[in-house]
């Protein structure tokens, strides 16, 4: 795919509002073994930090996705999580989940993109923001899920539910012109 | 068996109203109790290989209890191969799924996600001891499985739990539309061009003949009924899918390849409406909306406490 397809296809994908979210594993089966390198604004995807996920928003902090980093959460078993606000989609007890705190300084529309098809919210004073798209990742880049939110400065939870496995790679990108 | 609770008997009630079907107390509160469950099931997760599909991951209330994708992926990755269908008045049809007459029950129905290879849905087979496993953990399943199943001592098994999924899905009644509203006999510019264009597929209270149709090309990846059948003339046939909120469930068609309503009607070979004539019918197909329906909490997820007494309280 070139970069122009690519970035077609992307602003297409996220130009939607989100109904609900939607990810495409099978855009990995097409790909080699090695990873494809991804765009400029997902450039910390390959340089992902190992931290433990929080259990609730309490202990959030503990757990930092600053704009432009990605971390590789350990993510605890679902019954274990203390959410912020019940997930619209929980997962069942066997699965994984987890929080991390977001810090944002200027408004503006961010994008957290994960590898695999977890359920994503982002929480302020106690709800669940809208999501104003979503979409697939960069083809082969390991990118499985993205989904987009407008914040204002301040401070959010990301809550992570219902994951398959006790491991996810996320990232937090700024969606440039948005 | 433990006393059942108010919740539980209003579950019967509710089965009896939205079923018509007069049950003594007793069997009331049991049929409310399988109601009660099997919409604790049909929200759980538990329910898939990995903890991360439940039905309603799929058929979600908001689009009619269908979704908002082209299809779904399962549990292993695999792609879903068609698109999602609405649940309103799902215990109507005379056959489930798309393209196979042969399952005819909601419980033969929840065997395909559940179990299913083609493609793998929730991934279940050959794990379905997870079943009693994974719910027998909790206190209130316990419960709510001896109350909805006392003749089978509350047994936890793949036929327990598509029986209880089976009865939550028949109370998804939806008759509070403005199209039901419409009083007999009201002629609406759009029901005329229903009438007279699409009610030879599209009849009845949910606009469904229950049948199975071809109306646009085959494609082999999907031979709809010809591979239930393998007659190479049903090819390219799927059942006549519900119109019930319909407008809340783009995209269409079975491979979700339609993306608005107006796409799924210029997809109908042989049908030209004219502009004026598919204006009407879409206005029309948005009277078909039930927001009661959607938003019915007797439907939603089950944030309350048990129904029954769990166990050990």
């Amino acid at each position: 795919m070139t970069v122009t397809k690519l970035l077609i296809f992307l602003t297409l994908a996220l130009a939607v509002p989100a109904v609900a979210q939607e990810s495409d594993p099978q855009g990995d089966a097409k790909c080699g073994a090695t990873p494809a390198v991804p765009p400029a604004e997902y450039a910390a995807w390959s340089s992902a930090q190992p931290v433990k996920a929080a259990t609730s928003a309490e202990s959030a902090d503990a757990a930092l996705l600053a704009p432009g980093k990605a971390l590789d959460l350990a993510l605890v078993p679902t019954p274990d999580v203390k959410y912020a606000v019940r997930p619209e989609h929980p997962g069942g007890s066997v699965s994984s989940g987890g929080l991390t705190a977001v810090r944002i300084d200027h408004a503006g529309t961010y994008r957290v993109g994960i590898d695999s098809g977890a359920w994503l919210d982002v929480v302020a004073d106690g709800k669940s923001l809208e999501s104003v798209g979503h979409g697939h990742g960069p083809a082969c880049t390991g990118i499985r899920k993205m989904v987009d939110f407008r914040l204002e400065p301040g401070r959010y939870l990301l809550q992570i539910a219902g994951n398959g496995t006790p491991k996810i790679r996320v990232i937090l990108a700024v969606v440039p012109g948005a | 068996m433990r006393r059942a609770s108010i919740a539980a008997l209003f579950g019967g009630m509710l089965f009896c109203a939205m079923t018509g079907i007069r049950l003594s107390a007793a069997d009331s509160a049991q049929a409310g109790a399988r109601v009660a469950l099997g919409r604790r099931l049909f929200y759980d997760a538990d329910l898939s290989a990995d903890g991360t599909m439940a039905c309603a991951t799929c058929h979600e209330q908001k689009h009619g209890f269908a979704e908002g994708n082209r299809a779904h992926p399962g549990v292993t990755g695999e792609a879903g191969r068609r698109n999602v269908p609405g649940l309103a008045n799902v215990g109507r049809r005379a056959s489930l799924t798309w393209g196979d007459p042969t399952i005819r029950t909601l419980e033969a129905q929840a065997l395909v996600p559940l179990l299913g290879t083609h493609p793998v849905e929730m991934g279940m087979l050959g794990k379905e001891r997870e079943l009693p496993r994974r719910l027998g953990a909790n206190p209130c399943y316990r419960a709510l499985f001896r109350a909805a199943f006392p003749d089978e001592k509350g047994v936890i098994d793949v036929a327990t739990v598509t029986r209880a999924l089976a009865a939550f899905q028949r109370t998804l009644v939806s008759a509070s539309a403005p199209y039901d509203g419409l009083a007999k006999g009201a002629l609406p510019a759009g029901r005329r061009v229903f009438a007279a264009r699409c009610a030879s597929c599209h009849s009845g209270p949910d606009l469904t003949d229950d049948r199975f149709h071809r109306v646009t090309d085959v494609q082999p990846a999907d031979r709809g009924l010809g591979e239930i059948t393998g007659k190479p003339a049903d090819d390219g046939k799927f059942r006549t899918p519900s119109l019930r909120n319909v407008a809340l469930s783009a995209p269409y068609f079975h491979d979700g390849a339609s993306p608005t309503l107006a796409a799924a009607i210029e997809r109908h070979e042989g049908l030209k409406l004219k502009p004026e004539e598919q204006k009407s019918a879409l206005i029309f197909m948005e009277l078909l909306t039930d927001h009661a329906f959607v938003t019915d909490a007797r439907f939603a997820y089950p944030d309350g406490p048990c129904e029954v007494t769990p166990d050990g309280a």
